[in-house]
């Protein structure tokens, strides 16, 4: 447990490392000082964030812009879903996605169903072809199928809140990091990325607020997967 | 800038390493220590063999209170004199398999062995096949020196009408099958008679199943976070409700040839 705990601590200190490198890089003004400061001129700044967002027009904006596929997180063994990424430089995505949870791994099988709102605010380019998103966060609602399971408690509890809690549905944050790999040419698949999510549910975090001898670690899960951008 | 890239890459491969996956809260896959009941049981037995003489502390309603029941481990551990202690069910607050497995790895760090009785949160969701897997059966009985202690699923509101509970089937069978070793007997369940919990059509009918179990001393519960001590059926046998883990106290039962000690201690 405390080699856990210890290699957590130093995973999340590299994602902050990661994380200030990322936000002192993106800052254009420092950029610009660096450029000015080698002998060169404005037009030497070295666009970091290469995002466009080749967004479509009308009725095809509910054409989804990538798909993707992941491995745990709560949602089930896999899950795979189509999403839609919008705003400047494509810092926002919301995607639904379908899981399956097989029977050895639980009662039954049951399939699981979520919406995900993400917000990727930076992307560093490393090379022509690869790009280093180095912070992604975002919040989940996950439902699972199941008559075990319920949103509102069957009539036979008395009063209303005889539990008070969905067991049915549960949210997520999570914080992660992704690696995007762009291809040549207008193919359909215009880049690959991976990324990996550090994950916490709403009742472990209301677990951990009322005890100090719960780690953080305890309650963060980690997932990872393949996002494929698609069309545009 | 491969330098960056290599740091990166053993970083991810330290974390999958160091973290946890989550298929599902409520998946079944249970990691860890599994049966816990039985072989805690035969630990108790071999223990106790032969002797007029025992005491337990029973402790219950643990659900999300991770510090105040790793303090009770503490102050439990800081006893010489205990021969096993019952946890009367409500470990879990939701039936995540995550609760069931802190909890577990809790009480793991008790010096004596413990055995888990069943409570209506730990049967939500998955949390009656995850309590199956980690503990054992829902009702289930042991000998400890010369008493028969016999707990019980009494959680009835749970599972509507799918099993028996409580299980008369099962409650006559430790009346014909009272083990030679036994002298006395007591009743360890969650949820009291005239809880919501318990189905109450029965609850006399189960008065009269439980007090034909040879000797009965006294029965005790989880379920009502309240310490009380009550003969709820007029018939001189004693329920003693014992308080959630967060009003840090539990109940210490002694039974020897004068009778039985029920006392409440605070930590």
């Amino acid at each position: 447990m405390s080699a856990r705990r210890w290699s957590f601590s130093v995973c999340v200190l590299w994602l902050a490392a990661l994380l200030s490198v990322a936000q002192a890089a993106a800052s254009p003004r420092g950029a610009d000082t660096l450029a000015l400061a080698q002998g060169g001129v404005c037009c030497a700044h070295r666009q970091l964030d290469r995002r466009i967002h080749r967004g479509y027009e009308g009725w095809e904006r509910l054409i989804p812009t990538h798909v993707k596929v992941q491995y745990a997180g709560g949602m089930g063994v896999v899950s795979a879903g189509v999403g839609w990424d919008y705003g400047r430089r494509c810092r926002w995505e919301t995607e639904v996605m379908t899981g399956i949870l097989p029977k050895a791994y639980s009662d039954r099988t049951h399939a699981t169903f979520t919406v995900r709102q993400n917000y990727i605010p930076w992307s560093i380019s490393l090379g022509s072809r690869i790009a280093l998103e180095p912070f992604a966060c975002g919040i989940y609602v996950n439902m699972i199928s199941g008559e075990d399971y319920w949103v509102r408690e069957p009539d036979r509890y008395p009063g209303d809140k005889y539990y008070g809690f969905t067991s049915r549905l549960r949210s997520y944050v999570y914080v992660g990091q992704r690696m995007t790999w762009l291809l040549r040419g207008d193919s359909a698949l215009r880049g690959v990325t991976l990324y990996y999510e550090l994950a916490a549910n709403d009742l472990d975090i209301i677990a951990k607020c009322g005890n100090r001898s719960l780690a953080l670690s305890e309650i963060v899960y980690f997932s990872f997967g393949v996002k494929l951008q698609i069309f545009r | 800038m491969r330098k960056r890239r290599l740091c990166y890459t053993v970083s991810v491969a330290v974390m999958l390493a160091s973290c946890q996956v989550d298929f599902h809260p409520y998946d079944t896959r249970v990691e860890g220590d599994t049966g816990i009941n039985a072989r805690n049981i035969a630990r108790i037995e071999t223990a106790t063999e032969g002797r007029r003489e025992i005491r337990f502390a029973v402790i219950s309603d643990t659900q999300r209170w991770y510090d105040e029941t790793s303090d009770a481990v503490e102050a439990l551990n800081g006893r010489d004199d205990l021969d096993f202690v019952v946890h009367a069910g409500d470990m879990a607050d939701f039936g995540m398999k995550a609760e069931f497995e802190r909890m577990r790895d809790i009480l793991a760090r008790l010096d004596v062995p413990y055995v888990a009785v069943i409570g209506n949160h730990d049967c939500l969701a998955t949390g009656e096949e995850l309590f199956e897997e980690m503990f054992g059966e829902v009702d289930f009985a042991f000998t400890a020196g010369n008493v028969r202690v016999v707990c019980l699923n009494t959680n009835a509101l749970e599972f509507d009408r799918d099993k028996p509970v409580p299980d008369f089937g099962y409650i006559e069978r430790q009346v014909l099958e009272f083990p030679a070793e036994a002298e006395k007997s007591v009743v360890v369940m969650h949820a009291r008679p005239f809880t919501e919990q318990f189905d109450n059509n029965v609850a006399r009918v189960f008065e009269y199943a439980v007090s034909n179990i040879p000797r009965l001393q006294f029965c005790v519960n989880g379920h009502n976070h309240t310490y009380m001590a009550d003969d709820l059926f007029g018939d001189g046998v004693i329920y003693y409700g014992c308080e959630n883990i967060a009003k840090r106290s539990y109940l210490l039962f002694t039974i020897d040839d004068d009778g039985y000690e029920c006392e409440k201690v605070e930590f």
